[in-house]
């Protein structure tokens, strides 16, 4: 089966984001997810069972924000609300988005 | 109503103390990994188990779960696993028998061999896949391990299967105390399988590949360093010991069995499948150990054997052009060794041997036997028109020896050429070290200059005349590259010079090809070398357009009498010209030289006008005649012989001679004689002062041989003696109107040898001379030496010319000494200084 160009990232509270698979691929954790043989795998959908649908909005956010500028330089950074912003934090730490992306195995 | 400029605080689902503690995640994560294992893995959903890591990580439990994780793969191994893999050895009982000497069939031992590598790779594969899913699920865990720089869990795992599985002893073993591991059991099956694959049977070498790229993976501790991979400790020191044994065995079969030809192809197609199985069946990095051994032990370990077998070694390669042999030994050869040596000093000495054959073989050679082509020389006495073959004389003998020589080198020189080009790649140490010992065997044949010499000429007055162009080039070629060859230049120039000179006075040989063959030696040699040929060239021809000047001008003075003589001059300067040609040679008995010759009236009068005419361009030269080179166009009448009424005696007949001049101004004698006089020998001597030996040689000409007894001899016998009568022969009698009395002298034969020690003698004189020169201009320039550094620079100045022999310099320094030239320095070593 081949895989989509999109997967959907659903927060515990129900919504649901569809993404570009490429731009998601950025987060070491939705990369493993997706490669294994698990069923996140399989679906193509991965569902979070700690992260709110505000900050998982944000989140998308910024994969897109990420993957349209990935080949320039002094991309300014991107606007974050102040009042999500922990809740933000612990998601990206969850997310392994706390290192630049090594994009070794996109698969 | 939380205000938007404070971040809003973390809500999430509580963990419960107990609920979502470290328990509950640990049942989470552990039945999960038992799916994993058991290949369920698809019904898990990968972000509750890494969530549950996160969370245990985040209480500060992620050493607990590690240590978890450890005990659990453990158990799995001991419970699952490891009996599987003491099943599987066991079942292939032969492949333990392996370590201590197998007796199974091969085709036995193959199969369970590669039963039993299948399933170990199996394992392995299995494990590998659930090792990643798993250290994917504790993902988090090992970020944070990073940091505090634990091993990862992957590591770790991967080490648990070295550890209990593959340093899983067997215990029990039939036949044996001490337990083998398995890992043991592994690498010796793997070995075993590559000696079969290098035998010839068909194994499976991706089952091989994947066993070494397991190998590759595993390293010695948890540490994975780099160099410690399994694959580098373990298995290649194995690896590359049993290849050596293999290789060892193999060479002493070849050694035994078979010959160099084979050796070779097999060493070349052994090197190909190794460095092949190391694409195929074992990893690319230990390529150059392999190669390495292949070439230690089959190639090189027994090389010398090899090639000094009788029949297929070097020699009998060489001898037979066996190219494609040479090709690959070449290659070999470069392949290991960057200088090359052993193949450069077996072949160096080959072309000596060969060499010194071509010497041996023209001493054995036995030249009397009469050959219808071959000698220049005395051919030409041979009686025209009936070719009647003659035992050469010894001269010709020896010249044609130096033919002989000279191609049999050329022969061997092409020959060599073309292994080089064919077998050698044209590499330039092999070509350097083969010109070396050419050169070293030609000059140690002390002849060889001399003998190059005259091959050249043999070549120009035969060879070429009517040859096309390009194979004149040829031969030209062929003669250059001789002369390259020659350490004793100077030896040569004298040689060369004297035939030179020789040929161009009769006329033997084609200008155009003379002045090429002088211009490349210029090129190859320098000026100097040349400068005399190129004089020889110009007197020449300034020599043409005098006569013809000589001539106008005798016409224009309105002499027209028939009975003058025409003059067909040739002025030579006498430097460029050598001494004997020159009639400067040797003198016996201190007769008066050529210069005294007494001339004819008519002659003499030729000659004053000339000499006269000569002197209105030029002042200050003096003019000496040389009548032992010329030569003269006699018409002769012979009137009938009264009494003969029929018969060619019975009319008058006209002939033209061609003589030589002392053999003119001899017949001009017998112009004032009456008939039935005759001449002493002494007389004639007294009247012309021709030096006895020369007279000698012309009256023979004269007298004896039937064809040209122009002159009668009393007595008849063959040789001509001081106390002989000459007389005019009445009955001379030829079918031809033009004879040519043979010149005795136009013929370049090889140097008997007080010639030639003489011809040496003077050159050496020559070379003390040049060696006097070169050193005190070395010691003007550099005004102070030591001994061994003014040797130096006189054997470097030199080089060119020839090879100054130590001894020599000494000598001269010692001559320069005494003639105040040099002096002593004070000091330890022997050092000089020059005197102004």
């Amino acid at each position: 089966m081949s895989d989509s160009k999109y997967i959907t990232l659903v927060s515990y509270d129900g919504f649901e984001f569809v993404v570009l698979r490429e731009a998601a691929l950025i987060s070491e954790t939705i990369r493993a997810m997706l490669r294994g043989a698990f069923k996140e795998a399989q679906t193509g959908r991965c569902e979070f069972g700690e992260i709110r649908g505000p900050v998982l909005e944000k989140v998308v956010e910024y994969f897109h924000y990420y993957h349209a500028n990935r080949d320039q330089t002094d991309v300014p950074d991107m606007d974050i609300p102040v009042d999500i912003c922990l809740e933000l934090l612990m998601a990206a730490d969850f997310l392994g988005l706390d290192s630049r992306p090594q994009m070794r195995d996109l698969s | 109503m939380a205000s938007r400029n404070r971040p809003r605080p973390i809500r999430r689902p509580l963990i419960n103390k107990e609920a979502g503690g470290f328990d509950q995640c640990w049942a989470t994560l552990q039945s999960a990994m038992t799916d994993i294992h058991n290949k369920n893995a698809s019904k898990l959903s990968f972000e509750n188990l890494y969530r549950a890591s996160y969370k245990i990580t985040l209480v500060k439990r992620g050493e607990d779960l590690f240590n978890k994780v450890k005990e659990f793969e453990t158990e799995w191994f001991h419970n699952h696993i490891i009996p599987g893999v003491d099943e599987l050895v066991r079942s292939n009982l032969p492949s333990i028998a392996l370590i201590q000497m197998s007796t199974s069939s091969s085709h036995e031992r193959r199969e369970a061999g590669e039963r039993l590598l299948r399933g170990i790779r199996k394992i392995w594969e299995d494990h590998n896949t659930s090792m990643n899913l798993i250290a994917d699920m504790l993902m988090y865990l090992e970020r944070s391990c990073a940091e505090t720089k634990q091993a990862s869990v992957y590591a770790t795992t991967i080490g648990l299967f070295r550890d209990h599985i593959l340093r899983y002893g067997l215990k029990d073993v039939e036949g044996s105390d001490q337990p083998f591991v398995i890992l043991d059991v592994v690498i010796a099956v793997v070995l075993d399988l590559i000696n079969m694959d290098r035998d010839g049977d068909i194994v499976d070498r991706n089952l091989l590949r994947d066993i070494t790229g397991m190998l590759e993976q595993l390293y010695q501790t948890d540490e994975e360093k780099e160099k410690e991979k399994l694959y580098t400790t373990i298995f290649e020191p194995r690896f590359i010991a049993a290849s050596e044994v293999f290789y060892r065995a193999e060479c002493e079969k070849l050694l035994r069995e078979s010959d160099a030809g084979s050796w070779l192809r097999h060493t070349r197609r052994r090197l190909l499948e190794e460095e092949e199985r190391c694409v195929t069946s074992v990893s690319n990095f230990t390529k150059e150990n392999i190669t390495a051994v292949v070439e230690r032990e089959l190639a090189l370990a027994k090389m010398d054997d090899f090639l000094a077998m009788e029949g297929s070694g070097l020699k009998a390669m060489v001898d037979n052009d066996r190219e494609e042999d040479l090709g690959i030994l070449y290659h070999l050869i470069a392949r290991i060794d960057k200088s090359k040596n052993t193949l450069k000093t077996n072949l160096q000495s080959r072309v000596m041997e060969l060499g010194l054959e071509i010497e041996q073989t023209l001493k054995n050679t036995d030249f009397s036997a009469p050959t219808a082509a071959g000698a220049s020389g005395e051919a030409e006495d041979a009686v025209e028109g009936v070719d009647k073959p003659k035992a050469l004389s010894p001269a010709a003998q020896q010249t044609a020896a130096a033919i002989k020589w000279v191609d049999d080198v050329l022969k061997l020189k092409g020959k060599f050429d073309t292994l080089l080009e064919n077998c050698f790649n044209n590499d330039l140490v092999i070509q350097s070290a083969i010109t070396k010992s050419f050169a070293d065997f030609i000059n140690m044949f002390e002849r060889s200059s001399e003998f190059v010499s005259l091959f050249i000429d043999d070549s120009l007055k035969r060879g070429l005349k009517g040859k096309s162009d390009e194979d004149a080039e040829i031969v030209l070629q062929k003669a250059i590259v001789l002369v390259r060859y020659l350490s004793d230049r100077d030896l040569f120039e004298r040689y060369y010079q004297k035939h030179l000179g020789r040929r161009l006075l009769h006329g033997k040989s084609e200008m155009h090809i003379e002045k090429e063959l002088v211009r490349r030696m210029r090129a190859e040699l320098g000026n100097h070398f040349t400068a005399k040929f190129e004089g020889m060239f110009k007197d020449m021809e300034l020599s043409k357009d005098l006569s013809n000047n000589y001539k106008d001008h005798i016409r224009n003075l309105g002499d027209d009498d028939k009975k003058s003589t025409e003059l067909a001059i040739h002025v030579l300067t006498t430097n460029f010209w050598p001494t004997d040609v020159m009639g400067r040679g040797v003198l016996q008995d201190g007769e008066g030289s050529r210069a005294d010759c007494i001339f004819p009236p008519s002659i003499k009068r030729l000659q004053e006008s000339f000499y006269k005419f000569y002197c209105q361009d030029r002042s200050g030269r003096i003019l000496t005649w040389v009548p032992s080179t010329g030569s003269a166009d006699i018409k002769c009448l012979f009137p009938k012989v009264p009494g003969k009424e029929s018969g060619p005696l019975s009319k008058d007949r006209r002939y033209e001679f061609n003589v030589s001049t002392y053999g003119m101004i001899v017949l001009m004698l017998f112009n004032n004689l009456s008939s039935g006089e005759s001449l002493s020998f002494e007389e004639i001597q007294l009247k012309t002062n021709i030096p006895v030996s020369d007279l000698t040689k012309t009256l023979t000409s004269l007298s004896v041989p039937p064809k040209f007894r122009v002159l009668a001899k009393e007595p008849l016998a063959k040789s001509v003696k001081a106390t002989d009568k000459f007389s005019f022969n009445a009955h001379f009698v030829s079918k031809q109107i033009k004879i040519r009395v043979p010149v005795l002298s136009s013929t370049s034969k090889v140097e008997g040898s007080e010639e030639r020690k003489e011809t040496e003698r003077k050159n050496d004189q020559t070379r003390a001379h040049v060696v006097d020169a070169a050193i005190v201009r070395i010691m003007k320039q550099r005004k102070e030496l030591t001994h061994t550094q003014l040797t130096t620079e006189v054997i470097s100045q030199l080089f060119g010319r020839f090879k100054p022999e130590i001894s020599l310099i000494k000598k001269r320094i010692e001559d320069l000494l005494a003639r105040e030239y040099l002096e002593r320095m004070e000091g330890d070593a022997p050092a000089y200084r020059y005197l102004a």
